[in-house]
């Protein structure tokens, strides 16, 4: 247990399970009657502010296979979660001895809700099967991660997330036990995409302008925005065939896979009333699933959430030091070790 | 009135008066504009001084890689501070020239940390503001760093961080930006120049014309400098048809710098 990201994986688990209340089924895409979109100055609907994924910890990525096609929970099975999830809530808390797990009062737990899985098409809420190509070689990634990441040679051993690069445009979404902060600004011509998640700025023109040469590779991807009425629709390409799309940052066996340069992402985004934005992304390799699919679900505003604060992850990243030091310090006296054996 | 502020209008209306003759019209009216009035910074930018290798007036010098020949060498530049020089306390003085040696690998903007204010505003990579109508958006090539400009009420940094806490106001026309909570570890160019926790800066951004933006900056840190001092540079739109910021993230080509020593090494 030497490095600090994987703990909070293990811990999250326990987050996920958290009950606080049931919450009635979130809403789609049906905007409210009674609420207006607001518009800009410059007449763009007006999708500004804070929008924490916060929210939907408590959802998977994947829905459990026994529910089948069925995308939200019943009264019993939320009843059946609450009740499995009052035993990890010590876990929180602290127990009776007074033990209190690590990050306590750190770490998001979101709010129980009703939608069973965060992946909505294919209608089984599973992410699609990989294609020969990408099942070969996302085997040969996950045999290498499980080889080296206790003791790695290089740091490419190790996950875009442990070297503080980037989750990605998807990655940085999705909800996990800290930094869910989603926030978007805009300006005439221009929306931003910020995410709070390794620190992300996605500079989205909505002018009409055609995609970067495909020449220009990046972690992002190069995003070109329209509105379709309020909905605003981000068309990403470009990408540098690097990027884990799924629930993480591709390790502990997260759901999804390192996606190649074809990569395309059609992300929809709609207000549908003061505090809630309809987010969706439609996610699209030939190379990597055999079909497209797609993830939902609501961002919403809190109250005490209306500020991205900085995360300098790899300005802090000491895990990355200790874990290549730490690896070749076990070597040294494994080798001296083995001298000393030689030697009697 | 006080004599300074006297000096302050008289020197406002002889610059307004020589606009007015020099162009026939006010420079108030030549600026784009925001809906509700405000100038409109929105736009790429970039500095083309030398402020990032070194913000004091300096001579061409050679690189700290002489591997890279011209392409690392400094070319020679005119300062950006008001005075010619940073008035360092004397320990300061000191702990600039070991940067100054130092620099290869101690400069964070090697490391690919982030940038700080105000380096951010002159590295050689460009940035975008977004002037929303409620607050304004700095985002920074370099290291996908970015920052929001408070233009609500001000906000209490809550700790110290690279990028510090950015509260904005309106002047005039002139965006002041008070910024603070600064962690003081990014250094100011690539000669070592740097303050400590203890700096404040306010940021001053006018712009003169649609694709120019007079940049100020005052800098105050009493542990590291012997009274507050400033500097002015000049902001440059790019123009160019389609550009947009492009996606620099260089952690990647950090990394051998920072963790090659402990990196496996094969072929003995």
């Amino acid at each position: 247990m030497r490095y600090p990201h994987r703990l909070m994986a293990l811990t999250v688990f326990a987050g996920m399970a958290t009950a606080v209340s049931a919450q009635p089924v979130a809403k789609t895409a049906t905007v409210s009657k009674a609420w207006k979109q607001p518009l800009t100055p410059w007449g763009d609907p007006d999708l500004q502010g804070v929008w924490p994924s916060t929210s939907m910890l408590q959802t998977p990525m994947e829905r459990d296979p026994k529910l089948g096609a069925r995308a939200v929970l019943n009264d019993q099975e939320v009843a059946q979660k609450a009740a499995r999830d009052k035993q990890f809530h010590q876990l929180e808390t602290g127990n009776a001895s007074g033990i209190v797990p690590l990050a306590a009062g750190w770490f998001d737990y979101g709010k129980s809700n009703r939608q069973a899985s965060l992946v909505v098409d294919p209608p089984d809420g599973r992410i699609p099967p990989l294609t020969a190509e990408a099942q070969a070689r996302e085997a040969a990634r996950k045999k290498h991660w499980n080889e080296k990441k206790d003791s790695p040679d290089t740091w490419l051993d190790l996950t875009t997330w442990d070297r503080c690069i980037t989750l990605g445009p998807v990655g940085s979404v999705m909800p996990f036990a800290y930094n869910n902060g989603q926030q978007i600004i805009q300006g005439p011509g221009y929306v931003v995409f910020r995410n709070e998640m390794i620190h992300e700025a996605r500079v989205i023109p909505v002018d009409g302008r055609p995609h970067a040469s495909p020449a220009i590779r990046s972690w992002m991807g190069d995003s070109r925005g329209h509105w379709e009425g309020n909905t605003l629709v981000v068309d990403t390409t470009n990408f540098n065939g690097q990027v884990f799309i799924g629930s993480q940052g591709g390790g502990f066996g997260d759901s999804g896979a390192v996606a190649t340069d074809q990569l395309h992402l059609v992300e929809r985004f709609t207000r549908v009333d003061d505090s809630t934005i309809n987010y969706e992304v439609t996610i699209e390799d030939p190379q990597t699933w055999t079909k497209p699919w797609k993830i939902a679900m609501p961002l919403r505003r809190e109250a005490d959430y209306d500020y991205i604060y900085e995360y300098a992850c790899h300005e802090g990243n000491i895990f990355m030091h200790d874990a290549l030091a730490g690896a070749r310090a076990d070597e040294k006296k494994a080798a001296e070790a083995a001298a000393q054996k030689g030697a009697n | 009135m006080s004599p300074h502020l006297l000096r302050t209008l008289s020197g406002s209306f002889l610059t307004v008066l020589w606009l007015t003759t020099a162009s026939g019209q006010t420079a108030a009216a030549k600026i784009p504009r925001m809906a509700g009035g405000k100038p409109d910074l929105n736009g790429i930018w970039q500095s083309l001084s030398t402020a990032n290798w070194d913000l004091q007036d300096h001579s061409a010098y050679a690189g700290p890689m002489w591997e890279m020949g011209a392409i690392t060498a400094v070319p020679a530049g005119q300062g950006v501070v008001e005075g010619g020089s940073i008035p360092y306390l004397p320990a300061a003085a000191e702990k600039r020239k070991q940067n100054f040696a130092n620099r290869r690998t101690a400069d964070p903007e090697a490391k690919c940390y982030l940038p700080g204010i105000p380096r951010a505003a002159y590295l050689p990579y460009p940035f975008q503001i977004v002037d929303s109508n409620k607050d304004i958006l700095f985002v920074y090539e370099f290291a996908t760093a970015s920052r929001q400009v408070n233009m609500g009420k001000p906000r209490e940094a809550g700790s110290d961080s690279w990028m510090g806490m950015s509260n904005g106001h309106w002047e005039g026309d002139t965006l002041v930006v008070d910024v603070t909570g600064l962690n003081g570890k990014a250094w100011l160019d690539r000669a070592g120049d740097f303050s400590s926790d203890g700096l404040h800066v306010v940021e001053r951004y006018t712009l003169m014309d649609q694709d120019h933006i007079a940049y100020e900056a005052t800098l105050e840190d009493p542990k590291i400098f012997a009274r507050p001092w400033k500097m002015h540079l000049t902001l440059y739109r790019i123009v160019d048809k389609g550009s947009q910021l492009l996606e620099f993230k260089c952690i990647p080509f950090a990394e051998e710098l920072l963790y090659g020593e402990f990196r496996k090494k094969t072929g003995k």
